[in-house]
């Protein structure tokens, strides 16, 4: 499913939902055009948002850890997070299986010096196995973060119909993350997922103490399977910090296609009521695109907002840009393996 | 095959109406999987004479080849049966839907259809193409108005929302058809999520899929296909309509459903549990997962892209007829 026809997408484009439509840019053409590295004109900070009920206030964007082991040197990373910094980011996410550690090592040598201007999460990844696993996961990511605590500490990958039970189950991941808190090892606890807000729901039906809780949130999500119908007011009812992620569809997918632009894609998921919005960056361009975004930040109104759900509707109604929340493809490998499931090449999809 | 043996397919009733449909149906897509026509002609005369009465088609399949089949089996056995066939506007016009219902009447030599059910309610944007003025809800409410049909429905295997959106329309649907089988249960189900809702309208339910489309769980071992059927036909449904393309395989089926004894609870529930684990990332179901399982013909009714490397895709654009755009298309 990954080749889609070129023809398709022209087709798509020049279809009556499409007209007026603004035009597309990505990645690369938008960077040029708008880079900030080298000019004055950007001055002032990504805003602050209370992370939920905890007291905590995070920056409205967040650095996703996936990306910086992405980037294409620990140099290159260690720039992005200091600029990030500079512009007032301080939410900065990763977890323990990214990158085989890579993800964790690089951040953790980025913030050497700056870790209490940091608010750092990552996620743990037993995946359905004991609590013991999940505490030797975390002396782990404390580790190569080198920090003595995490400020948050959420379950990786909570995507499978069974996983409330496992995570829930006597000695399971959930307590784990009351032990590390009661230890002091950690600040605040959540769980991770982008599958099927079902589960989410199932997860928060436990009413366990979560603080916070990761969902996708985009324009396409809004009417497809959505989190943001489903899941996200009962995070905010029940006072949780909701992190929002995939904002363009996890590697830009809405972008690409030519559903929406960058900026646009970035304003609806920050305007949504979440803390902050974690944004996958591997390398200064994308940095700079997100910044002139986020820096100042002014959230869209709600007839904006309407406009860019509507915008998306037709496109969305089929799943084919979030194939995130559809298909196995996107199913961590540690995960299925814990599973016991095939492995996504085994797999006809 | 001894026909008239004793024992019989059991009989249930067709939601509120005053009509029995047997508990097993003949499904019409694997009919086009037959060797040739003699075979699938004889397939249907032996499926009548065993005792099926649920006959299951759709304009689409095999470019219509299977409506072809059917009508040409069931010649001299037409009131024996309740026929069923789908229409396939995909979001389009009520005329569409009207015009594929005359061609499907033709093939299927016969001047009525027992039930006709739009098909495919697959993406999140269908319920809303169905209800809107000059939808496909239109037309089924004429061709019932006009005695073209007697009962009227919708299917799909995607996502058990896109079904509960469809009954929020609010359309008087006398039957609406979904997958039903162990791994169902444990996995976006349907079980859990519309039969109760569908028994609770008297609505008639039609389970199909109890080999999980394939047989995929049953090659593996993870079910046998005595369990598998069973499971499905002792679920609150009106029948279970399954796929046979060869007379072997319908001596199989009709052997299991004329000496169907529905499970216990307790045995449904052992079978679900044996599924669960297996159940739990979707892959024996990938009708609900991947876009890959999505059928051409609606992803280019809806102006979504296709991946033109399945042969599917390659099929439908290079068919002469049943092309998924023998009409005009409809702009959204």
């Amino acid at each position: 499913m990954t080749e889609f026809f070129e023809w398709n997408r022209r087709r798509f484009i020049k279809s009556a939902a499409f007209v007026g439509a603004a035009p597309l840019v990505y990645g690369g053409n938008m960077a040029q055009r708008q880079t900030i590295s080298s000019q004055r004109d950007l001055q002032g900070q990504v805003p602050r948002k209370p992370l939920g009920r905890t007291g905590v206030q995070v920056s409205a964007m967040g650095l996703g850890g996936y990306h910086l082991g992405s980037a294409e040197t620990d140099q290159a990373a260690n720039e992005i997070v200091a600029k990030a910094i500079d512009y007032g980011v301080n939410f900065f996410d990763n977890a323990w299986e990214y990158h085989d550690g890579l993800s964790e090592e690089r951040l953790g040598k980025a913030l050497r010096g700056k870790r209490d201007r940091a608010i750092v999460m990552t996620k743990v990844c037993t995946h359905g196995r004991e609590k013991k696993i999940a505490m030797r996961m975390l002396e782990e990511s404390l580790r190569r973060l080198q920090t003595d605590h995490l400020d948050v500490w959420q379950i990786h990958e909570v995507v499978y119909e069974n996983d409330p039970d496992l995570i829930f189950a006597p000695n399971g991941a959930a307590e784990a993350l009351l032990a590390a808190k009661q230890q002091g090892k950690v600040r605040f606890i959540g769980f991770t997922g982008h599958k099927d807000p079902e589960i989410h729901l199932k997860m928060l039906s436990h009413d366990f103490p979560f603080d916070t809780i990761q969902m996708p949130l985009n324009c396409c999500d809004a009417t497809f399977r959505s989190f943001e119908t489903q899941v996200l007011p009962e995070a905010n009812q029940r006072g949780l910090a909701a992190l929002g992620m995939k904002s363009l569809g996890g590697s830009g997918e809405l972008v690409k296609f030519g559903a929406i632009t960058a900026e646009q894609g970035l304003r609806y998921a920050m305007s949504l009521p979440v803390a902050t919005t974690i944004s996958g960056i591997d390398g200064m361009q994308v940095l700079d695109q997100n910044l002139r975004v986020a820096v100042n930040f002014q959230p869209l109104d709600a007839s904006q907002m309407q406009g860019l759900r509507d915008q998306c509707r037709q496109v969305a109604a089929d799943g084919h840009l979030e194939l995130f929340k559809m298909t196995t493809k996107y199913d961590g490998k540690v995960g299925r393996e814990q599973h016991h499931f095939p492995t996504v090449e085994q797999l006809p999809l | 095959m001894p026909q008239s043996s004793n024992p019989a397919i059991p009989l249930r009733k067709f939601g509120r109406a005053d009509v029995q449909i047997s508990a097993l149906g003949f499904g019409g897509h694997h009919l086009g999987g037959a060797p040739d026509e003699k075979t699938a002609v004889e397939m249907v005369q032996q499926a009548v004479d065993g005792g099926i009465t649920f006959f299951d088609n759709c304009w689409e399949y095999r470019r219509g080849k299977t409506e072809i089949w059917m009508g040409a089996g069931l010649k001299g056995r037409r009131d024996k049966v309740f026929l069923m066939t789908k229409t396939c506007p995909h979001g389009r016009d009520a005329g569409l839907a009207l015009s594929m219902l005359n061609e499907s009447l033709r093939r299927l030599q016969t001047d009525h259809l027992d039930l006709w059910q739009v098909h495919g309610m697959a993406f999140d944007n269908d319920p809303a193409l169905f209800i809107r003025p000059n939808g496909a809800a239109e037309a089924l409410e004429k061709a019932k108005k006009d005695g073209k049909v007697r009962f009227v429905g919708f299917t799909g295997h995607h996502h058990a929302k896109v079904h509960l959106g469809m009954l929020e329309t609010g359309f008087p649907f006398d039957a609406v058809q979904m997958p039903l089988n162990a791994f169902d249960a444990n996995f976006k189900s349907f079980e859990k999520q519309v039969l109760p809702e569908l028994n609770r309208r008297g609505i008639a339910a039609l389970g199909m899929k109890p080999f999980n489309g394939h047989g995929e769980a049953i090659e593996d071992g993870v079910v046998t296909a005595e369990e598998a059927l069973r499971y499905a036909m002792s679920l609150p449904v009106a029948t279970t309509i399954t796929g046979m393309d060869s007379l072997e395989v319908l001596h199989q089926n009709l052997q299991i459903a004329q000496n169907f004894k529905p499970f216990s609870e307790s045995e449904m529930q052992e079978l679900r549990d044996r599924c669960k684990q297996d159940a739990s990332d979707g892959r024996y179901e990938l009708y609900k997962l991947s876009l890959k399982f999505d059928n051409p013909e609606a992803r280019l009714a809806h102006h979504f892209p296709l991946d033109t490397e399945q042969s599917e895709v390659k099929d439908m654009l290079g068919a002469p007829q049943n092309t998924g755009h023998p009409f005009p298309e409809k702009q959204f």
